[in-house]
């Protein structure tokens, strides 16, 4: 019986102080996390600044010309929304995958919203080792 | 004629000293349990970096008990000494004086022992040497693990190796890490009704926290006879995390909370996750001394890493320093499950609610992760619950796996990690209120 007692002073015990020291540590983390992120933003808005009135004061360049026009050769998508270069490395990529194996890029979609698809790329590569 | 005598006299004695003459039915079990952890760790590659020493070492101890033999001290006479063909000189020698009668009854010869006169009582002197047998390989690695010296290290490589940021992007996932710990006390209740002793319930219950170091610390400081059965339950529970959780997950939530996609983290300075270990530290330490050298040590590795100016120290800790301690640890833990010192109703019933403690663990988490759901509107998804029990990261790529079968886009790994490493630092502390009150 006292055993039992114990068992279950042990039990609010611990329930209280585990869940006493985690919300503790909630409202430190937070408060600190705050109090940086606001010192952080000041210190940039500061540089900002600084870097502004650099600018105006600073003379203005010599607009060098442009050795060459490239022109962009690419077809653009159907709708227009996907540049000529960007086509050009998928057709690239997919050439590199399949190589000697006949192949033709059809049309080139944008994904869904949300994650672009070398963000999901980039997820699944640091998430896989685990 | 005498050959063939000689050569099957030298076949009986090889006979005699193999495991064939020697093993009892229990180190056959264990060889087997022993093979299966094995294909689990090898084919199925559940937590291979742990199961597959801790196999290893059942599976040897039970082949070669000596290998975990205690080193014996032994008192021997001159002529003991001689007949073993040691050398009399490299020992050292402690006398007794004895009475004529007690020089017979131990059966030496009175005239060749020297003769002491002490207050007209004629006693005789027998020298004795101590003679001291060294213990087998795994007694001498398993001292770490007695002593509890290698649960801090290994913490300490644990802390160099996590990122705390997806805790401190998001502090309310110590609620789900502090959650997950409600088992452990819910099974020391269940303990203590089977009738086992309050230190040996706590070192049961500890268990649930599914984290092997604090498990194994607690039981040093507690009950170090149950150090086998709880190291090994622990371990096992660890390493089985992706066949006990998922189940548990998948009856507690329904669909459309596991389908539940939460949103990007903040970024974490680098400021913040240097502070951190340094508030941690001194906060639990303050508060539960007893947790200080597991926590300690965790928020040490994290601060070599974050610091990001001990840069080698933090590559040893991460690397060759957890790797040593790691198979010292695994090995030694599984030479602790010597088949008649394992195969008892009370290692049983240690086994038993070490599961139920863990799956008590996982249950809470969910729980709380819903009732997070809830009060967030739906913004938390409740499988990272799950993740509040320590065993990092397997714990939190569970919480991804099972999120992503609903849907496949669904990235919670980050999320978990909040209440994966928020439950290591919980089990802390629920070891430190273990240890105060029961010790």
């Amino acid at each position: 019986m006292d055993n039992m007692m114990l068992a279950l002073s042990l039990l609010l015990a611990g329930f209280i102080i585990v869940f006493v020291v985690l919300i503790l540590l909630i409202i430190i983390i937070t408060v600190y996390g705050k109090i940086i992120q606001a010192a952080q933003r000041s210190s940039k808005n500061r540089k900002e600044k600084k870097n502004m009135v650099k600018t105006v004061k600073a003379p203005e360049p010599v607009k060098a010309e442009p050795a060459a026009e490239v022109k962009n050769t690419m077809p653009d998508d159907e709708n227009g929304e996907i540049p000529g270069e960007i086509i050009a490395v998928i057709a690239a990529a997919v050439d590199a995958v399949y190589g000697s194996k006949p192949h033709r890029v059809r049309a080139v979609k944008r994904s869904g919203k949300g994650r672009s698809a070398w963000g999901n790329a980039g997820v699944i590569s640091n998430t896989s080792p685990f | 004629m005498e050959i063939f005598s000689q050569l099957g006299s030298v076949i009986v004695g090889l006979y005699e000293s193999s495991g064939l003459c020697h093993l009892g039915w229990q180190n056959y079990v264990m060889i087997l349990i022993s093979f299966v952890l094995m294909f689990l760790a090898i084919k199925k590659q559940y937590e291979p970096l742990l199961l597959l020493p801790i196999a290893f070492g059942m599976m040897i101890v039970n082949i070669f008990p000596e290998i975990m033999a205690n080193p014996v001290t032994q008192m021997l006479t001159a002529d003991q000494v001689a007949a073993r063909g040691l050398d009399p000189a490299s020992y050292p020698t402690t006398s007794e004086l004895l009475t004529k009668a007690q020089v017979i009854a131990a059966g030496f010869e009175p005239s060749a022992l020297t003769h002491v006169n002490v207050e007209g009582t004629e006693f005789y002197k027998v020298v004795y040497y101590t003679v001291t047998e060294n213990g087998g390989l795994f007694y001498y690695l398993y001292q770490g693990v007695h002593l509890g010296i290698f649960p801090p290290l290994i913490f300490l490589g644990i802390g160099a190796m996590t990122d705390f940021g997806p805790l401190i992007a998001n502090p309310k996932s110590f609620i789900l890490g502090a959650a997950a710990q409600i088992g452990i006390f819910i099974t020391f209740i269940g303990a203590i009704a089977l009738g086992f002793k309050t230190n040996e319930a706590g070192s049961i219950a500890i268990i649930g926290g599914a984290d092997g170091p604090t498990a194994i610390f607690v039981t040093s400081k507690l009950s170090p006879e149950l150090l086998g059965p709880i190291a090994v339950a622990a371990y096992s529970y660890m390493a089985l995390v992706p066949i006990i959780q998922p189940p548990i997950m998948r009856m507690l939530t329904t669909k459309k909370e596991r389908s539940v996609v939460m949103g990007q983290l903040r970024p974490v300075s680098k400021l913040e996750k240097i502070i951190f270990p340094i508030v941690v530290v001194v906060l639990v330490a303050i508060l539960l001394p007893d947790a200080a050298p597991l926590v300690g040590m965790l928020m040490l590795g994290n601060l070599f890493k974050e610091s990001g100016v001990v840069d080698r120290i933090a590559k040893t800790a991460q690397n060759e320093l957890m790797n040593i301690v790691t198979i010292f640890l695994g090995v030694t833990v599984g030479a602790t499950a010597s088949g008649t010192l394992f195969l008892t109703p009370k290692t049983l019933g240690i086994i038993a609610l070490g599961l139920v403690a863990f799956c008590l663990g996982t249950a809470c988490g969910v729980c709380f992760g819903k009732i997070m759901c809830w009060a967030t509107k739906g913004k938390i998804n409740p499988l990272i619950g799950s993740a509040g029990v320590s065993a990092v990261p397997m714990a939190a790529r569970i919480s991804q796996k099972v999120g992503q079968e609903e849907n496949p886009a669904n990235f919670l790994l980050m999320h978990a990690m909040g209440p994966n490493v928020a439950g290591v630092i919980g089990s802390a502390v629920a070891a430190g209120v273990l240890i105060s009150v029961l010790k």
